[in-house]
């Protein structure tokens, strides 16, 4: 009875969040003359596959919603690992281009290996680059004091640039006049579940599906977090630092070396969502990731899922429905997908602002909520302050 | 090397310095506004955002009624809106001031793409006729000055404002006693409300008065230098804004000599026919500037000292 009241609780804030999203959605919906059951139930049905107007293959509609869903789980864990060191990495982004850049690079400058052998390098290799890129906000943070919420950002703007370098007249061009790279061999892609031949499978092509075994990577991922986080020393020391950096500093922390590796694993977790995407989806760089957002959605990820593993998953599927769904909603209601990001931003506000809390406040058997932020959150206080005074070592 | 010696022709051409000062106004509205809310201690990385939403509305006001001084003025507001929904979140509900920041620029690049579905169907927004844009103007006298009077005074009309602002800025910042109120908010809210200013008040005004300055700076992307929206159109001006205004150490002058920079890097790239490296690898230099800035070349920066707070009356 308690755990169920706590479990209740617990869910209160996310849950009431995106409740929150949709109503004001639909608010701006009505507002500007469209129509919101339109618009959502479009959403529902190329985000679950039910209640389909224009005869939708259910079963696809919930593969793309997987699809969506997988680079959201990596990205989430590269976000919610720093949260617990007390470090905002808005730089998934960079950091999973970079990874996405370094996979095509591998698996175009050596597409005539096998796939045992270059399967691990084109991942791995997206994981070193995306670690890389992470680290520079790490090591200028750790040494120099600069606000890593800062450099993350001129880090994502960098590595945009240099995707658009290097796929518009760059070495990875596929040829003149295109903005797409040459594809990877055959060797580094991932596997889809569904064999790519035209048998039918639930009513369509089974190659339609694309769905692909980076899933399990990305499960075996926010496991892997979960345990690195609760059952390793390192994990208990990057949330010490998060907890407070002068206590972790007096058990004999290093600050600094924390906050290097924290940074240079969240970004390995980007950089492998980068990887993954290519390996399992595109196959080449393309112009799509101009307008990528995996790295900022990841950021609504991470504070749905309230910084846990399960959370996460949990977040992403709706997330990759709203994605998949969009695609639905504009093509079948005549409403822009863009409406999800909309969605996205509304949520946001509610968790950062605690909108629930406050209304829980006004109920008359509602629980005051705690002025201070929900723990999973780094506290805003000192974010650019911190850029004076790097944490000292001791000598 | 005859392209470096083109190269420092080209620095001594009028045309160059007047591209330059263009560009830098468009950085600086917003970095100026974000002097002004990070001095009053609310973190704002959403200029961005509040840029974009402010061309949006001003391409759209100007469509609708053919008049750029009206569109400029609803970007403003635009803009503050936007402003005044991160200062609710982040003074009213003590937000995390970096989220709601976030929050802001992904509710504006959704927002305006989903209103131009909305308003203009799929297809294209349109254009801005050429009489409804923000005009260009010579001031009188000053324009024949060599070289000075192509560069400053042969201008569009927001650029003189934005270099009214920036002295404006300046010296209501550190010379009158809105400017030490709106510092004392920044540096010990707890202090400044001991002292009978409210805290509250400040903070909301020094964030809509960002948004108004991004607003307007949108106008002058759209309106003025473009006469279209397209989705994205800001394309990280907001963020670069931010760099400048860390360059600048939080001060206005520092944050214009920034802009300057970043500004002139544009300019050479659009104003040369020598430099063949690929346009998008010089895109990044503002931003790697910008990390060894903060790798600490120029010495450490020091921002107010209670930026990122949420202010809790009574509280130490």
């Amino acid at each position: 009875m308690r755990i169920a009241r706590r479990v209740a609780g617990g869910l209160a804030m996310p849950l009431g969040s995106v409740l929150f999203a949709f109503i004001a959605g639909a608010i701006i919906l009505l507002v500007t003359g469209a129509n919101p059951l339109d618009a959502y139930g479009g959403l529902l049905c190329g985000g679950l596959g039910v209640a389909c107007s224009q005869g939708e293959n259910p079963a696809l509609q919930i593969s793309n919603t997987i699809v969506f869903t997988i680079p959201l789980i990596t990205a989430g864990v590269a976000v919610a690992l720093p949260f617990r060191a007390g470090l905002f990495n808005i730089g998934v982004e960079g950091q999973f281009l970079a990874g996405a850049m370094a996979c095509t690079a591998i698996g175009i400058k050596f597409s005539s290996l096998p796939g045992p052998v270059l399967l691990p390098m084109v991942l791995i290799g997206g994981m070193v680059a995306g670690s890389l890129w992470a680290g520079v906000a790490g090591v200028l943070k750790a040494t120099t004091g600069a606000h890593e919420v800062v450099t993350t950002i001129m880090m994502n703007y960098i590595a945009q640039w240099l995707l658009r370098y290097l796929i518009i007249g760059g070495p990875l061009q596929l040829g003149p006049g295109t903005s797409r790279s040459l594809p990877i061999g055959a060797g580094a892609q991932l596997a889809t579940f569904l064999p790519a031949t035209n048998a039918l499978f639930l009513g369509l092509p089974s190659s339609v599906y694309r769905v692909h075994t980076g899933l399990l990577l990305a499960l075996v991922a926010a496991a892997v977090f979960a345990f690195f986080l609760w059952r390793t020393s390192l994990g208990y020391e990057i949330r010490a630092v998060g907890q407070s950096q002068r206590a972790a500093r007096y058990a004999g922390v290093s600050v600094r070396r924390t906050i290097i590796v924290t940074m240079l694993i969240a970004g390995a977790f980007s950089g492998l969502t980068g990887a993954i995407q290519i390996a399992g989806i595109d196959h080449s760089l393309t112009d799509i990731f101009f307008s990528d957002t995996t790295g900022f959605d990841a950021i609504a990820v991470a504070l749905l899922g309230l910084g846990s593993s399960v959370g996460i998953v949990l977040a992403s599927l709706l997330f990759g429905a709203l994605h998949s769904g969009g695609a639905v909603m504009q093509a079948d209601a005549g409403i822009s997908s863009n409406l999800v990001l909309v969605v996205q931003a509304l949520i946001l506000f509610s968790i950062a602002a605690n909108f629930i809390g406050a209304i829980r406040q006004k109920l008359p058997f509602g629980r005051p909520p705690s002025t201070a932020l929900p723990p999973e959150l780094p506290p805003a206080a000192g974010l650019m302050t911190e850029a004076a005074a790097p944490p000292p070592e001791p000598a | 090397m005859t392209a470096i010696g083109d190269v420092l022709h080209l620095l001594i051409t009028a045309n160059l310095w007047q591209a330059t000062l263009t560009a830098a106004v468009l950085l600086l509205l917003p970095a100026l506004g974000g002097v002004i809310s990070e001095r009053s201690g609310v973190v704002n990385i959403a200029m961005e955002g509040m840029m974009l939403t402010g061309a949006f509305f001003g391409v759209v006001a100007d469509l609708a009624w053919h008049n750029p001084w009206l569109a400029t003025l609803v970007a403003m507001v635009a803009g503050g809106l936007m402003a005044l929904i991160h200062a609710v979140v982040s003074i009213r509900f003590r937000a995390d001031q970096i989220v709601s920041g976030i929050a802001i620029n992904i509710f504006a690049a959704g927002l305006t793409v989903f209103l131009v579905n909305r308003i203009y169907g799929l297809q294209d927004v349109g254009h801005v006729g050429q009489s409804e844009l923000l005009p260009n103007f010579n001031v009188p006298v000053l324009d024949q000055i060599p070289f000075i009077g192509q560069v400053v005074f042969q201008q569009n009309v927001i650029v003189y404002i934005a270099l009214i602002l920036l002295v404006l800025v300046h010296v209501v910042l550190f010379r009158t006693r809105l400017g030490l109120r709106i510092r004392a908010v920044g540096e010990h809210p707890q202090a400044a409300d001991t002292a009978g200013i409210n805290v509250y008040a400040i903070r909301y005004g020094a964030v809509i008065t960002s948004g108004l300055l991004s607003g307007l700076s949108g106008a002058f992307l759209a309106i003025g230098i473009s006469n279209t929206f397209v989705p994205n159109m800001t394309d990280g001006r907001g963020y670069i804004a931010l760099a400048a205004m860390i360059f600048g150490k939080w001060t206005p002058f520092g944050a214009f000599v920034a802009c300057v920079i970043f500004g002139l890097g544009e300019a050479i790239y659009a104003n040369n026919s020598i430099i063949h490296i690929s346009q998008y690898l010089l895109s990044m230099l503002p931003y790697i500037i910008t990390l060894v800035v903060l790798a600490g070349l120029v010495g450490r920066s020091n921002p107010p000292a209670a930026d990122g707070l949420p202010y809790v009356p009574g509280s130490e």
